[in-house]
């Protein structure tokens, strides 16, 4: 029998907001433990929570960037559970009005068919404390960190709609790249601000069965979610065709053992309506504003850039795919830069050179303005690619004008055939061998001569004006 | 609104109002030693506006019915206010049976979580005016508390006047509580009452009628007769005096018992005996020492409350949420009686069958039933309460109103539209100002 896999995905993504969610400690979790608590995140006796306007405007930002529709009415719950990561003993979470229903992200499936994974619901929640294990001596001892306690997250449930590992990291990529459009997350499963289970079962193929499934956790890495999906479902169709059951449970994703293993149950309680946290209710003109805060998100971007500047649909997706390369790129063009050229000197050289210098691309000395500036001159053979590329690395530590730093360090290419033409004179005396070769037939002669005439002009003729002058000499016409 | 009270008053604050700097154990070993590190938002403003604070060092567990059921408890040590190093004696205390010289002089109010009627109970044990404000009017931050959605800060004093001063002065938008409903605040000042234009509603169900499943029991013994001779005065004074009927009014122990301890059971996660408190020894693992140390901190009334809860949490919680859809049906009730009367009145009492009626009309539980090694029962705790409780599950404010000395009348309760806060104090004034001819 053939069996298919039926998918879920529940996404845990942290707002990058100032704050944290119920009180006004700094949503920082990786500054020193404990330093950003309060009565509030500690819930010591009489403190209440007081939603973030913050965290509210950046999770439903994050809603309307996946389609999803803002709930007039939403709510916080108590949902209870005894753990010492939650030391309150409930976790503040929308169990029953979620922030948002429905929405979802058409992806392009391996077959290269759109197939559309359509979310349930996005709810908001509290993040719970950290735990962190040590030895003192001999002595096991585990410590908590209130540090996260109360960072603003919200959950995406998606629909059981995947079928396969390759949608479910295309939805989770598609995802990563909207939520990032809008600034409500850096959505980086490295650092833990994206974090996905997986919820999978297996049934004969054909079917419509829905049965038992297994979660499975602790994937830090879109391609540990492909992996630990494609795992289970294989120990799964393992099992019933070996007659074993499934059993509802949930499994921990062991990236070295490259295999999902069964973890200790967390008892997980009922929901209670919170009555401390008021309702949210959303106006339609309040939703209109959130609405109107959407910047053009990552496909139709791709679109635009395709059409407008005749870039190949996948140099369109990968320039989109990051909304600060994409912005980066947008003005670059803005600025008078060639759409390709600006695309390719984007891409292969000052990105990686941004990330050696682990730099933020927006906040980099190399300004779209600047780098625009370079690429014109090389555009207008004022200088060659050898020239841009040194004035790009001198780019990074000072402020200096291309032009400026061109002239500086006299990387002007010449482009005077009077200029040029006692240089080429004496390099077709000199290597008389290539000339004799270029005249028998063996055209890459020219490129060679062309070097030479490069390397007499100490690098800064211009090499196409030499190419035109040496074939002109030597009657290739 | 002007906050200023206009008497030099001293206040008694409860351990289980958050009181900078002052043990805040609200009467639970779970809190054993803990300090509270900020002010309530109640005890701020009072302090601003130039209130003496003293603490009351006696409360029954987190401030949870009147009764310090403990078994064994020995009173807490008085705790010394700042400026005088002296320590009030309560309403509460008096009518929990505290003597004066155990912790001190009076106080001219008393500050009182109210949970299901503590603050009009206390009083009505004390003879003196007990007073709940509307849900929402008053911020609870600051407040260690049990059933967020009908818990608040209660009043008790032997003059209205300093209730009027303590409400304006407390009451308010908070930017530290967000429940806090965001709608204009009510006028709070001295309002006037003319009886010739109000209704006051006579809740048929609310005085002992037996109605199907009612754990009311009948009214103590005179204590009818009292309650009509109070109602004769009202009409004396020019009320109209309307029957009218709540046909679910007997559900309103019901829901506050399950809506009530589910909040409880949930809320009292956070004292979890471990980052104050006293940890439980002998734990093997994390685990076991949080559910060790939760399982000893409460004391037995409280437990019982918070396994009640539990119980419809985790195996009925279809239960609860009938309850929670019963209760916006109430609140919709009383609304709609709104329309019918300016107030409500009601009589204080609905004691259990087996408890002393009192000169005062107010239902003492018996000495043997707050003292004995045998702690009460919820089901007795909420029979004290049966006639006090549904203005907290509805929000309504609610003014306990003693008996005039000698008078053959009972005490009683009044209640008001929410927000009626002023209105319902000045119609107190009214009747009270009405008695001294008696």
């Amino acid at each position: 029998m053939e069996f298919e896999a039926v998918i879920g995905l529940e996404i845990h993504v942290e707002l990058n907001c100032a704050t944290k969610m119920f009180c006004d400690c700094p949503n920082r979790p990786g500054d020193e433990p404990n330093a950003n608590t309060c009565p509030t995140c500690l819930w010591l006796p009489g403190a209440l929570p007081r939603l973030s306007q913050e965290a509210l405007e950046k999770a439903s930002l994050l809603c309307l960037s996946l389609g999803a529709e803002l709930q007039p009415r939403s709510a916080f719950d108590q949902k209870v559970y005894y753990y010492p990561d939650l030391p309150k003993g409930y976790q503040l979470s929308q169990a029953h009005l979620p922030l948002s229903r429905s929405g979802g992200i058409d992806i392009v499936d391996e077959d290269g068919s759109t197939r559309r994974l359509r979310i349930h619901h996005i709810h908001m929640e509290e993040d719970v404390a950290k735990l962190v294990h040590e030895m003192e001596g001999r002595l096991p001892i585990s410590l908590v960190d209130f540090n996260r306690a109360g960072a603003p997250l919200v959950e995406i449930v998606t629909e059981p709609d995947f079928r396969t590992p390759y949608q479910a990291m295309e939805f989770l990529k598609a995802l990563r790249t909207r939520v990032r459009y809008v600034g409500s997350s850096d959505c980086s499963m490295d650092n833990g601000t994206m974090r996905a289970d997986a919820n999978i079962s297996i049934r004969p193929r054909g079917t419509d069965q829905m049965n038992t499934k297994v979660e499975v956790k602790n994937m830090n890495s879109v391609r540990h979610v492909g992996d630990a999906i494609a795992y289970e479902i294989a120990r799964q169709t393992a099992a019933v065709q070996a007659g074993e059951p499934v059993v509802l449970h949930t499994r921990l994703w062991d990236p070295d053992k490259k295999a999902t293993l069964p973890m200790r149950a967390k008892f997980d309680g009922p929901c209670v309506p919170d009555p401390c946290v008021p309702a949210i209710e959303l106006s339609s003109e309040w939703i209109d504003q959130m609405r109107a805060r959407l910047p053009e998100m990552p496909a139709e971007r791709a679109e635009r850039l395709a059409a407008q500047h005749g870039l190949t649909r996948e140099d369109a997706l990968s320039l989109s795919a990051d909304p600060e390369v994409a912005a980066y790129f947008d003005t670059l063009v803005e600025h008078g830069a060639a759409p390709r050229n600006a695309m390719h000197w984007l891409t292969t050289q000052l990105i990686p050179a941004v990330k050696e210098r682990q730099q933020k691309l927006s906040v980099s000395p190399v300004t779209a303005e600047r780098l625009a500036a370079l690429l014109g001159m090389l555009a207008k053979d004022e200088i060659n690619a050898n020239a841009a590329r040194e004035v790009l690395a001198e780019m990074f530590g000072c402020d200096e004008t291309p032009e400026t730093i061109v002239a500086r360090r006299g990387f002007k290419q010449v482009s005077d055939a009077g200029a040029l033409d006692p240089l080429i004179d004496k390099v077709l005396a000199e290597q008389a061998g290539a000339v004799s070769d270029f005249r028998s037939g063996q055209a890459k002669a020219l490129g060679f001569l062309v070097g030479q005439v490069m390397q007499a002009s100490g690098g800064k003729a211009n090499p196409k004006v030499i190419r035109d002058l040496l074939s002109e000499k030597l009657g290739a016409g | 609104m002007e906050p200023i009270l206009q008497q030099d008053l001293t206040i008694a604050v409860p351990p289980d109002i958050s009181v900078r700097g002052w043990p805040a154990e609200a009467g639970s070993k779970a809190l054993a030693g803990y300090t509270a590190l900020e002010d309530a938002t109640v005890v701020r403003r009072l302090r601003e506006a130039g209130a003496h604070l003293r603490a009351s060092g006696r409360a029954s567990e987190f401030g949870f019915g009147l009764l310090d059921e403990r078994p064994g408890a020995a009173p807490l040590p008085p705790v010394a206010d700042e400026a005088a190093g002296e320590t009030a004696v309560t309403c509460a205390g008096v009518a929990t049976g505290v003597a004066a010289d155990d912790i001190g002089a009076p106080a001219d109010a008393e500050l009182v979580m109210d949970f299901m009627g503590e603050s009009r109970l206390a009083a009505a044990r004390a003879s003196v005016y007990g007073f709940k404000p509307s849900y929402g009017l008053v911020s609870r931050y600051g407040l260690i508390g049990l059933i967020p959605s009908m818990e608040c800060c209660g009043i008790v004093s032997g003059s209205l006047d300093a209730i009027g001063a303590i409400l304006q002065t407390v009451a308010g938008q908070d930017g530290l509580d967000f429940s806090l409903p965001d709608e204009d605040p009510p006028d709070l000042s001295p309002q006037q009452i003319r009886p010739e234009e109000t209704i006051i509603g006579v809740i048929t169900e609310a005085q002992g009628a037996p109605a199907s499943g009612d754990r009311q029991g009948p009214p103590a013994p005179g204590h009818a007769e009292g309650f009509r001779a109070g109602l004769e005065k009202l009409r004396r004074l020019g009320f109209t005096l309307r029957e009218m009927s709540v046909p679910g009014y007997a559900l309103f122990s019901l829901v506050h018992r399950v809506v009530g301890s589910v909040e409880a059971s949930s809320a009292a996660g956070r004292y979890d005996s471990v980052r104050y408190g006293p940890r439980a020894p002998g734990a093997k693992n994390w685990n076991e020492m949080y559910l060790m140390s939760r399982g000893a901190a409460f004391g037995t009334l409280v437990k019982s409350y918070l396994m009640q809860g539990a119980f419809f949490q985790f195996e009925r919680y279809e239960a609860f949420v009938d309850a929670c859809r019963i209760r916006a049906r109430l609140v919709e009730d009383m609304r709609q009686l709104e329309s019918k009367a300016d107030f409500f009145v009601s009589p204080m009492s609905a004691g259990p069958a087996h408890g002393a009626g009192g000169g005062a009309g107010a239902p003492a539980p018996s000495a043997d039933e707050g003292r004995s090694a045998t702690p009460p029962s919820l089901a007795y705790v909420y029979e004290c309460f049966s006639s006090t409780l549904f203005a907290n599950v509805t929000g309504q404010p609610a003014l306990y109103m003693p008996p005039a000395p000698g008078s053959a009348q009972t005490g009683f309760q009044l209640t008001g539209p929410r927000l009626s806060d002023s209105r319902l104090l000045a119609l107190g004034r009214l009747i009270s100002g009405s008695r001294g001819g008696e």
